[in-house]
């Protein structure tokens, strides 16, 4: 056991007192160089039960005094003992032994302590110095420990933190890939039907050309006239103009539309990346809201109506990537937290010192005890291995880096409603001024 | 009236049904429809041999507007177009809305009017009023089905093994694909109940043979694997009965073999034309090859059935 054998190590024989040992005696058993380590000395009777401590201190009070030697000197030593010395069983951990010692000691420290095993027989002496030392070495131990302990710690959860970034990005970008697909769809395909209704007007130009080519040559003959004239009817039948003049307009004006949508996808997902500006610029918050419900409508678009209040606001300084990060997080957890078809409310608007956004949604609402918690790193009402329980603890804390505030309220079966205050610049100026 | 197959398209992107329009408008009379509650008033109000329906829309979901549909109208083919491979909405679309196929947004046109023109020619095949078998003529007859088990799973074995006994059905048990095939080819079997691996083999491309040869078989797949695009695949090139999650919800599972054992009973009392099921041949090259040669092996078994 390692911290019996603590004890062991502070464990020094001291060869024991009898108690009919005269005061003098003892005296001179105290100067001798063996014991120069020593406070005091154990008496021990005949059964090995020790029955106090002698201390130097004691000795010197009596020969201190006038004739205190020829007085006392032949009196038994356990006149002048501490019949109530410190004893600790060798079986005790150092940290209890500590704290017994410690507990009882009395300054100036003036003795040593009793080891004495199981039975409360007496094996050795141990000195405080010892046992500060040995307290010393265990708490170095324990720091080394525990700072590794931290370092670990921190290391594992910059990687949670790291993951949770990486499972939102890739979700990001799957429900963008997916709200591609729509687009891409009618696209593609009016495209290939262009191209098909498009060959049967080229056939048409074509059988024409060649009619006007026979009605412009003499040389025609009516028979080859009569089959340019059945040729070129046949391809205007197949080809039918008047109808497909409004079919082609109404599918290059969808195309376009195709297009333009995806264009705007591709440049929502760049603006909510946002990669090329970190920091620090002046940034409208409502691009922000915008671009995260760009992002966001593969996953809101059949779950929630999303009603848009957005109220002019002065541009701030901040992390647009990150702040954006936040909005698509509370947004999925809006669009996640109604059951069928529900309503998400977006607000925005600012005071003298703030920008204000406000979501609110209709979904299931959350207990009291749930809400107490919600920003808890690792806090998580998803079933295991749905949800790191990291993504509000991460806006909490992007928030709290910007000097700003998150605020949420809930009420089971009616939604929840989460508030975000971000300073203004000139406020944080004053601030850091003050 | 026009005497062109009806297909009714859903989806809340407007464009995409004006494509699809004037894609196959020469070919069928086509209906559009971007409100699901709407498509199925009209599915209610007129017979439609197809219905293919976009999955995320709101207010309803593709699988769930299918499965009404079901209810409404059962010999209107089910189809799913959906741009998001989400594997919950393809297994909702399988067990609830018993749909003939699964695609995929951007689809290929050619594809496209190729399974278009397979579901139309299953539909016109129909009696064109539907006369429900009554159950009741049906448990005259003898309700004794074989139920081959393709999984050593010993959970999944005893729930079949119970559902066996209870219902009167004769449960073959297989430890590998071979014995599997050596069954087949000496038995009769209406049900299959099979993992996706069996003594660490794929039996995907079984699955697939199986649906060309013996449309009438029905397999129910229990999987813990859980990937959209392999489902895709089962769904339109097996063409599965159900897809049902491993570790097993007894109550999902018992019901989705109570259903199988009534198809496989109402099927047995119709001629072949009127099943409405018809196998994509696979995509992919080797296992195209693989299905082929398993194909040749079940020639027995083909004689049989068409006796």
């Amino acid at each position: 056991m390692p911290t019996a054998s603590a004890l062991t190590q502070l464990l020094k024989a001291v060869e024991p007192l009898a108690p009919d040992m005269s005061i003098a005696d003892v005296a001179d058993r105290l100067l001798t160089p063996q014991h120069k380590a020593f406070l005091s000395l154990p008496i021990v009777d005949s059964a090995g039960k020790p029955l106090g401590l002698v201390s130097r201190t004691a000795l010197q009070d009596i020969f201190m005094q006038r004739f205190g030697r020829d007085l006392r000197g032949r009196h038994p030593v356990t006149e002048i003992m501490n019949a109530q010395p410190l004893v600790v069983s060798l079986a005790t951990s150092l940290e209890e032994a500590a704290r017994q010692i410690t507990g009882q000691l009395q300054y100036p420290i003036t003795e040593d302590f009793v080891l004495v095993d199981q039975a409360g027989h007496y094996q050795g002496l141990g000195t405080v110095l010892d046992l500060l030392k040995a307290m010393e070495s265990r708490i170095a131990q324990r720091n080394t420990v525990l700072r590794k302990a931290l370092h670990d710690l921190k290391e594992s959860q910059a990687q949670l933190i790291q993951s949770e970034k990486m499972a939102s990005l890739g979700q990001m970008v799957a429900g963008v890939a997916h709200e591609l697909n729509t687009p891409l769809g009618y696209v593609k395909n009016n495209v290939q039907l262009m191209n098909e209704l498009g060959a049967a007007l080229f056939e048409l130009t074509d059988a024409q050309a060649r009619l006007a080519d026979c009605m412009a040559n003499p040389d025609t003959t009516e028979e080859q006239l009569a089959d340019a004239f059945a040729l070129a009817a046949q391809a205007r039948e197949a080809a039918a103009p008047e109808l497909l003049s409004a079919d082609m307009q109404q599918l290059f004006a969808d195309t376009m539309y195709g297009l333009e949508q995806i264009a705007e996808l591709v440049v929502g997902l760049k603006d909510f990346a946002r990669l090329d500006r970190a920091m620090s610029e002046e940034v409208d918050i409502n691009d922000c809201i915008r671009s995260a419900l760009l992002i966001a409508r593969n996953n809101t678009k059949d779950k929630a109506e999303i009603s848009l209040h957005l109220g002019q606001l002065p541009l701030i300084a901040c992390a647009p990537s990150q702040i954006n990060q936040v909005l698509l997080n509370l947004l999925n957890n809006a669009v996640h937290a109604i059951e069928g078809f529900g309503q998400v409310v977006i607000k925005s608007w600012a005071d003298e010192d703030a920008v204000f956004i406000s979501l609110q949604d209709s979904g299931k609402g959350m207990e009291a005890h749930v809400v107490a918690r919600i920003f808890d790193p690792f806090f998580t009402t998803k079933p295991v291995g749905q949800g790191t329980g990291l993504g509000l603890s991460i806006c909490f804390k992007i928030v709290q880096d910007h000097g700003g505030l998150i605020r949420v309220a809930s009420e089971p079966g009616r939604g929840t409603r989460f508030l975000i205050r971000l300073p203004r610049p000139q406020a944080a100026q004053l601030q850091r001024s003050a | 009236m026009s005497h062109l197959p009806r297909i009714m398209f859903v989806d809340d992107e407007e464009r995409i049904l004006r494509s699809l329009a004037v894609q196959f408008r020469r070919q069928y009379e086509v209906l559009t429809e971007s409100d699901p509650h709407r498509a199925l008033q009209r599915l209610e109000d007129q017979p439609v041999h197809i219905l293919i329906s976009d999955q995320r829309m709101p207010h309803m979901s593709g699988a769930e507007l299918l499965a009404q549909a079901r209810e409404l109208a059962p010999n209107t083919l089910r189809i799913l177009l959906t741009g998001y491979s989400d594997l919950d909405a393809a297994v909702d679309a399988l067990n609830n809305g018993g749909i003939f196929r699964y695609l995929t947004k951007p689809w290929d046109p050619q594809e496209m009017a190729f399974t278009l023109r397979q579901a139309a020619e299953i539909a016109l095949r129909q009696p064109a009023a539907s006369t429900p078998v009554e159950l009741a003529s049906i448990s005259a007859m003898s309700a004794r089905l074989n139920v081959l088990l393709l999984d050593n799973d010993a959970e999944t074995l005893a729930l079949v093994d119970a559902f066996c006994q209870q219902g009167g059905h004769r449960l073959l048990r297989v430890r590998n694909i071979a014995e599997a095939m050596h069954i087949l080819n000496s038995e009769p079997v209406e049900l299959l109940v099979s993992d996706l691996k069996l003594a660490g083999d794929d039996t995907a491309p079984l699955l697939k043979t199986l649906a060309q040869a013996h449309p009438r078989l029905l397999s129910i797949v229990v999987t813990p694997f859980c990937d959209t695009q392999a489902l895709l695949k089962l769904i339109n090139e097996a063409q599965i009965f159900r897809y049902l999650p491993k570790p097993i919800r007894r109550g999902m599972f018992e019901k989705g073999l109570g259903a199988a054992v009534e198809q496989a009973i109402i099927w047995r009392a119709e001629p072949e034309t009127a099943v409405m099921r018809l196998a994509q041949v696979p995509t992919n090259e080797p296992e195209r090859e693989r299905v082929g040669s398993l194909f040749g092996m079940l020639g027995r078994l083909r004689e049989r059935l068409s006796a």
